[in-house]
């Protein structure tokens, strides 16, 4: 048995082996890129264990992910912004922890996208069990964990073919993702159009949406189906009165810490303006929680330059008019007093 | 830190990397061994690295004291005291909560109204494993089969060697503490076996186990529904699959690292679902623990010594502590029962039926065994009794109408997957790996590593969790 060469055969052929992988991939459009995972949310959320004064964080779901942009919103309000949206979240289970498990008391941003925000308080339901994952994660992730993460960075910067998504929707390409869309005659639930990726994101979570989904339409309207396909299924009825009562208790304590709360109601078109305007009627819902929170509050709706705004998808603002809207919402709110830099530790 | 993550690359080239400098003497290398296992067992759960010390420095003592005390009555001390420590251990930390419910249910069941708070307890990695093998020493000592280890480096070694502390083989001293009293290196052969079992491990959890069995069995098993029969018998099989792919890849890398740094362990598995029968079962699963029961549990209840009636009592029982050894859960009392039922009645048809095993009728009896093991799985995987007797009623067929939860694909793969499974067990049943390795040219060889790899590397594990972590 001449295990030395084998092993020499084996490490040249492996070799050979993932670099036309990463070639293959690459040539297939797919560039390296940065997950937007656990462990980058846990990283932000350490930053709330001894925040600087000037810390202004975001909480919600996608929407306030992609539209506000980080590094405007530092510029223009000399802030240190702490992103902890998740996609597909609601924002009460993040809300809560900030509130009963940390001293922060500055700046609270808080993204609400009806359909999420408004949808139940089921524990076992994802918009509630998504983002009480990632707490739960924040605390008992390991060193191990951690350093797993730290390695995997530059893996995830330079190789296209190595992706370190958690979630379904996340367009990796490992063995197992590869396997899974592999479908033949549907026997239990209807298959759902893929989710081709619309993310690009850094380790301090600022979000763009990538270039390809305003250059090439073909491309934005598949992850348009995928909306259709996912907004056309059967939704339990929202849960108002309770996600609203939920949400104004931790208010309460929260400016009861001297914490300052911000409401903002990021835009959306097409099929997502429709479904959330008939289901999510604004009086009933975004003005009646305003009126009960007592905070500040931003609805896109109020405000003419935010009228044409471009949505590659119906949901999420494309990086230039989210750099707009950034810019245009913190000019807003300074013209309305708010202050962005007032806290201590 | 687990075999499948980044990290342990990192930590294995620095462990080797030490290990084969000429930096250190070979006490000095048992020293950096013994530190990097700490850290191995420490990068998850810091302070449980202190239940590690205290193992090790009770049966350290104690194992010390059973060497040079000659009364008797102090010698059973020592040793009570080693039991003590170590399953007043898994007492508290595995059962305490198991036990809590329990008094809660009687005391409720004779008529006192009383709820308990279930107590917030860490379940430290390993621990039904490290507690065993180091009890192992203290109850040999005891019996003055072994010699006690030489110094409190080559113990304490022993008993946190990090290829196999957290989920074996559980290894007897006299294998294992004796190796450390020579300086080891691998050969060149040695050492490029090592990365190939390494590899295989790597492959059965990351690419058989994690990527193509897991999400099939977790969809099965945690579905609230009553389900149809085919998809009751995928989820089974895929977990069939899983278990064995997942822990066997653990043994399999601990025996490969090991045996990188010139440790040589036992084997843990040999092909087990082509058993026939299942006392061949227990002699291919799980072989450590089976071993360590027999030899610790099942004998010194009187094992075949005192007439069938209390041999088969002694089995039970075994097999039921056995079950209860996996988990804190009447689900898995009831897998070891059912596996001590299966030895029983083995053991009669024995006595009274005598069958040639031929090719033909072997195959049969194979699979007929693997069909009552995938009986017993349901038992293992199954959270609740209503799931676990949900999932029979549909496995043979009691429910017509059964929900659907598997796309056809789904099942396909798992059958594919367990098929081969399977075959390949039956095919090596009366071999193993190094054999087969030999007769191959080590071109083909190197091709079928290569596979391996590359397939490890694309599937991209994100460091599950070995299953057998949790017991």
């Amino acid at each position: 048995m001449n295990l030395k060469q084998s092993f020499f055969v084996a490490l040249i052929l492996s070799f050979v082996a993932v670099v036309s992988w990463e070639c293959y991939w690459r040539y297939q459009g797919l560039e390296p890129n940065i997950d937007d995972n656990k462990n980058l949310w846990a990283n932000q959320r350490a930053k709330l264990k001894n925040f600087k004064p000037n810390t202004a964080v975001f909480i919600g779901s996608s929407r306030i992910l992609y539209d506000i942009q980080l590094d405007v919103w530092e510029q223009e309000t000399n802030t240190k912004p702490v992103m902890l949206a998740v996609q597909g979240a609601s924002p009460l289970p993040v809300f809560k922890d900030i509130v009963e498990k940390t001293d922060y008391n500055g700046l609270l941003v808080v993204g609400v996208t009806p359909g999420l925000f408004f949808s139940t308080l089921f524990p076992q339901a994802s918009p509630i069990k998504r983002p009480q994952s990632l707490v739960e994660y924040y605390y008992d992730r390991t060193y191990a964990q951690r350093l797993n993460h730290a390695l995997s960075v530059p893996l995830q910067k330079y190789l296209a073919f190595y992706r370190d998504g958690d979630e379904a929707w996340d367009t990796d390409v490992d063995l197992k993702t590869l396997i899974s869309r592999i479908k033949l005659e549907p026997r239990s639930e209807p298959f759902y159009p893929p989710f081709n990726n619309f993310e690009e994101i850094t380790l301090e979570r600022h979000m763009k949406m990538p270039e390809r989904m305003i250059t090439d339409t073909a491309y934005a309207n598949t992850v348009k189906e995928a909306w259709k396909a996912i907004l056309g299924g059967d939704f339990p009825p929202p849960e108002r009165e309770a996600t609203t009562n939920a949400f104004v208790e931790l208010a309460k304590k929260f400016k009861e810490k001297g914490g300052n709360l911000i409401l903002v109601r990021c835009p959306s078109s097409g099929l997502f303006k429709e479904v959330e305007s008939k289901g999510f009627p604004r009086n009933a819902f975004w003005d009646g929680l305003v009126e009960q929170v007592g905070a500040k509050s931003y609805n896109y709706m109020d405000y003419e330059q935010f009228s044409n705004l471009h949505l590659p998808e119906w949901s999420h603002l494309s990086t230039e008019d989210a750099r707009f809207f950034t810019s245009e919402l913190i000019k807003i709110m300074k013209a309305d007093g708010i202050l962005f830099n007032s806290k201590t530790n | 830190m687990l075999f499948n993550s980044l990290s342990f690359v990192v930590f294995l080239v620095i462990v080797l990397a030490l290990y084969y400098s000429k930096l250190f003497s070979w006490t000095n290398k048992k020293r950096m061994l013994l530190l990097a296992s700490y850290i191995f067992y420490g990068l998850w759960n810091p302070p449980l690295v202190i239940l590690l010390w205290i193992s090790t420095v009770v049966d350290w003592t104690a194992g010390k004291q059973l060497a040079i005390e000659e009364n008797q009555k102090k010698r059973k001390m020592w040793l009570l005291l080693s039991m003590f420590v170590n399953l007043g251990f898994l007492a508290f930390f595995k059962y305490g909560n198991f036990l809590l419910e329990n008094f809660t249910s009687c005391l409720n069941a004779i008529g006192f109204e009383y709820q308990a708070q279930p107590m917030d307890i860490i379940l430290p990695m390993g621990i039904s494993f490290y507690t065993f093998q180091t009890m192992s020493y203290t109850i040999d000592m005891y019996k003055r089969k072994i010699e006690p280890a030489r110094t409190f480096l080559d113990f304490a070694l022993y008993v946190t060697f990090f290829p196999q502390l957290v989920a074996g083989p559980i290894v007897r001293a006299k294998d294992l503490i004796t190796q450390f009293y020579e300086e080891k290196k691998a050969t060149a052969n040695q050492f490029f076996w090592g990365a190939f079992l390494l590899t295989i491990g790597l492959f059965q959890k990351v690419v058989l186990a994690d990527t193509l069995l897991a999400e099939t069995s977790d969809t099965v098993f945690g579905s609230k529904d009553v389900l149809h029969s085919l998809d009751a018998w995928t989820g089974t099989l895929a977990f069939s699959g899983q278990i064995f792919f997942d822990f066997a890849g653990y043994s399999t890398c601990a025996i490969g690292i090991a045996l990188m740094l010139g440790i040589i362990l036992p084997d843990n598995f040999r092909y087990p679902y082509a058993a026939i029968g299942f006392s061949d079962l227990w002699k291919r699963w799980h072989i450590s623990l089976s071993s360590w029961l027999r030899d610790y549990l099942y004998i010194p209840l009187g094992g075949n010594r005192h007439g069938i009636t209390r041999m088969y009592v002694a089995l039970m029982l075994t097999m039921l502590l056995g079950g209860l050894w996996h988990g804190a859960a009447w689900t898995f009392v009831i897998w070891g029962a059912l596996h001590g039922i299966y030895l029983v009645v083995e053991r009669l048809l024995k006595n009274n039926i005598k069958i040639k095993i031929t090719p033909v009728n072997g195959i049969v009896l194979a699979l007929l065994t693997y069909m009552l093991v995938n009986i017993t799985w349901v038992f293992f995987r199954a959270r609740e009794f209503v799931t676990a007797k949900n999932m029979i009623a549909s496995m043979f067929f009691m429910n017509s109408e059964g929900k659907k939860v598997l796309q056809s694909f789904d099942i396909i793969k798992v059958l594919v997957v367990i098929t081969l499974l399977f075959i390949c067990h039956w095919l090596m049943r009366n071999t193993n790996m190094k054999a087969v390795s030999k007769k191959t040219n080590p071109i083909i060889l190197g091709v079928f590593w290569a596979v391996l790899v590359f397939l490890i590397i694309i599937a991209q594990g994100s460091g599950e969790q070995f299953i057998y972590f949790q017991f």
